[in-house]
């Protein structure tokens, strides 16, 4: 199978699966477009993904990566109410985190299965995670519902295990806020990787009630 | 139709806002390109801002303090708040509070964030927070304290503090220390000054602050307003009564003048004058103490301390101020007459008893007086004495059972002055305060108490201290009680022409019935005054040259 081909139909797979932008913007040329830096292959998703010999790793879509196996130090805080029910980062989080905690090579992707070590390393000023430390990030793989809400008392009531808000725009993962719930990873329309314009604060208000 | 469009996009906004009325985008506390405040980041800079949370929170890559922080902390080392009152341990500030003074120390910059590599350029070119009242500087001794543990051990040591609070608007910190977070929500601008609570009638401050007596207080319960007249008596608030400024009327938690206890001003009665000065309290009583007789409130600054002894010393650190004589937060209006008890501008104040222990809550005016008056009087006498005697604790004690006082400590030992005037009798009892009072006294609507007169020492009315000249008219003070026609001595009107009542009798108590205390610069010889049973007695003496020896 040619590079393209594999390309598509793993964009393909992707979107069925709903982790597709709805606005059908590219990753090409974004951040997260790694196809021309030289390190091993040209190929765009193959940094993270495969269509066949998929690692087995729980909540990746046909996952072509090695994973981190980092503990993280959680944030925590005296007001922060969803300590409760905080655990590590979700499968979710922690494909993020295969390349941004820096324990593991960008390039450390498989071919045919057999996963590189890699050497090359993400760049600290984008790093999330470094030192096992997640405790100065915003919280993560921590149950976001109406429980949650009750104590809290300045956020917005999720609309459903799936969704914050009824217009979908920001996704939670079995109930819980997790790395993608902001970002979406294919789409660098807003910077960041952001899943709407942060002007205003209105990502940040699309779940704090300030 | 435009005008329509924005009213709806206006409703729309409102509706946004959500059932809280938090909305940290219409506050000061916006300093985006957006916000409605006066610092906000400059719209047509390089890297301006339409982010709000930008300027205090980040999602990654967080100061490590808490609340995903996006500043830097202050490098600052800050005065903290104390006063020789307070119990509470305050040291630098911790927690929470850091937070906030890294705008409002006013060392660093406010665009100054750590997810940009430079500053967030704010409009006028302002970097960091411009001086007034939201920049409290480093010297942290003229605001309220913070970053000290409220616990019950607090609560006992002080008194006058209601347990943590746990229910109301204000809160602690996980430490259970208070932090600028107990009183303000930066989040919140619905109340003025981002409080956590409506302040009216400082409903905030009693959440923690239970002053003994303030619930019947007038300054707790006060409906006056201000007449307009300079100076404004309420500078920092926009309440308009007494009642609804409450503490703020004497207190300001931030940027206070006086810092121990955070006074309004420095000057003790200054922060008395802004509203009793006729503005807003019925007496002027400011004009009492311009007066050529008075306590000299003015005279001193910062010597006055709430941990003094009742006993006020004679020599070093002695003063008066208004809250020597007064409990702001107790004192009332009742009224009681002065022989029978405390009136309510006396409330609460602490004194000396008679016997000369401290008494914590007077029951007599004179317990308040003997503070200064009685074993530490200063003198000297303004009349020289026979028998000289500075305490007037000792004046007015019976000591010999010869011995004569005006009754204020106690009912008066002779039983026969037929000089009374109407209601007085030989039964009553008098206060300081019905000799030593204004002399707008008796004026309808004039000032009352011992705060200044035209007459020394404090006098109500006039009584002549000269020899030769004197006459009744300025014997005016005597005869609010006493006539000088119907006396057991028939000579009182003849001597009035030539001298003072003053050379003859002691008013505050003698060793000598009669209140018979010779002044020696006048009366020489002998000086003998015996008492003869009842409207009798001998006079051994030599005046203005001439000897005495007579009978009555």
């Amino acid at each position: 199978m040619n590079t393209r081909k594999s390309q598509i139909i793993v964009a393909a797979a992707l979107f069925a699966a709903g982790a597709w932008s709805a606005s059908g913007a590219s990753i090409t040329g974004t951040p997260h477009d790694l196809s021309a830096k030289g390190w091993g292959t040209t190929e765009l998703c193959k940094f993270c993904h495969t269509p066949h010999l998929a690692q087995a790793v729980a909540g990746a879509p046909l996952w072509n990566h090695a994973t981190t196996v980092a503990s993280y130090t959680l944030y925590s805080s005296a007001t922060f109410a969803g300590v409760a029910s905080q655990g590590q980062p979700g499968p979710t989080s922690k494909l993020c985190l295969s390349c941004h905690d820096g324990t593991v090579a960008v390039d450390s992707f498989a071919n045919a299965g057999t996963i590189n070590a890699g050497t090359h390393f993400i760049s600290t000023t984008n790093r999330v995670g470094s030192g096992n430390s997640l405790s100065s990030d915003h919280p993560i793989a921590f149950s976001y519902n109406a429980a949650l809400v009750a104590i809290d008392k300045g956020l917005v009531t999720p609309t459903s295990t799936n969704y914050v808000d009824v217009a979908a725009t920001i996704p939670l993962f079995g109930g819980k806020m997790e790395c993608a719930s902001c970002h979406s990873t294919h789409d660098n329309t807003y910077t960041k990787f952001l899943r709407i314009s942060n002007a205003g604060s209105a990502l940040c208000l699309k779940c704090h009630v300030k | 139709m435009r005008a329509i469009g924005s009213v709806i996009f206006f409703l729309v906004c409102l509706l946004a806002m959500g059932a809280g009325a938090a909305n940290v985008g219409q506050s000061k506390h916006n300093l985006s390109v957006t916000g409605v405040g006066t610092l906000t980041a400059n719209k047509s800079a390089a890297g301006a801002s339409t982010e709000i949370c930008i300027f205090c929170h980040t999602p990654h890559s967080a100061n490590s303090e808490m609340a995903l922080w996006n500043r830097y902390d202050s490098r600052a080392s800050y005065i903290p708040y104390s006063s020789s009152t307070t119990k509470a341990t305050i040291g630098q500030p911790t927690g929470s509070s850091k937070l906030c003074l890294s705008c409002h120390d006013g060392t660093v910059a406010l665009g100054m964030v750590r997810s940009r590599s430079s500053p967030i350029p704010m409009k006028s070119a302002v970097a960091k927070m411009p001086p007034g009242r939201s920049n409290l500087g480093t010297d942290l001794s003229d605001d309220h304290p913070i970053s000290f543990r409220y616990d019950a051990a607090l609560v006992a040591m002080d008194g006058q503090l209601r347990p943590p609070p746990t229910s109301s608007g204000v809160h602690l910190d996980a430490n259970n220390q208070l932090q600028c977070t107990s009183c303000h929500d930066a989040h919140d601008n619905g109340n003025p000054s981002f409080l956590v609570m409506n302040n009216t009638a400082s409903a905030l401050c009693v959440a923690c602050h239970n002053m003994k007596n303030w619930n019947e207080g007038s300054h707790r319960t006060s409906t006056k307003t201000w007449n307009g007249a300079a100076p404004n008596p309420w500078t920092h608030t926009t309440e308009k009564t007494v009642a609804a400024n409450a503490c703020e009327s004497c207190h300001n938690p931030h940027g206070a003048g006086g810092r121990q206890r955070l006074l309004n001003y420095a000057a003790e009665e200054q922060n008395c004058y802004t509203c009793h000065n006729g503005n807003v309290a019925a007496k002027n009583i400011l004009a009492e103490f311009n007066k050529p007789s008075v306590h000299p409130v003015i005279d001193n600054t910062g010597v006055h301390d709430p941990m003094e002894q009742p006993l006020v010393p004679a020599g070093a650190n002695r003063h008066v101020e208004c809250a020597d004589c007064h409990n702001p937060h107790a004192s009332n209006d009742s009224t009681t007459p002065l022989g029978a008890g405390v009136s309510g501008a006396l409330a609460g104040v602490r004194g000396v008893n008679v016997g000369g222990g401290a008494v914590s809550q007077i029951t007599y005016e004179y317990e308040l007086c003997f503070r200064c008056h009685a074993d530490t009087a200063k003198g000297p006498s303004m009349v020289p004495r026979q028998f000289p005697q500075l305490n007037t604790r000792a004046e007015f004690t019976s000591s010999s059972g010869t011995n004569s006082f005006h009754p204020v400590v106690s009912a008066g030992a002779n039983p026969n002055v037929p000089s009374l005037k109407a209601p007085w009798n030989t039964a009553s009892r008098i206060g300081c305060g019905d000799c030593h009072n204004s002399d707008s006294a008796s004026t309808p609507g004039g000032a009352k108490g011992p705060h200044g007169s035209a007459y020394k020492p404090l006098l109500e009315k006039p009584l002549s201290f000269a020899d030769i000249g004197s006459n009744p008219g300025n014997s005016a003070l005597c005869n609010k009680c006493h006539n000088f026609v119907n006396t057991a001595w028939p000579q009182h009107l003849q001597h009035m022409g030539m001298t003072s009542c003053l050379t003859c009798h002691d008013p505050h108590g003698s060793p000598n019935p009669r209140l018979i205390n010779f002044n020696p610069n006048v009366v020489t010889g002998a000086r003998s005054f015996q008492a003869q049973g009842m409207s009798h007695g001998s006079c051994v003496l030599s005046c203005h040259g001439k000897d005495h020896n007579s009978k009555y």
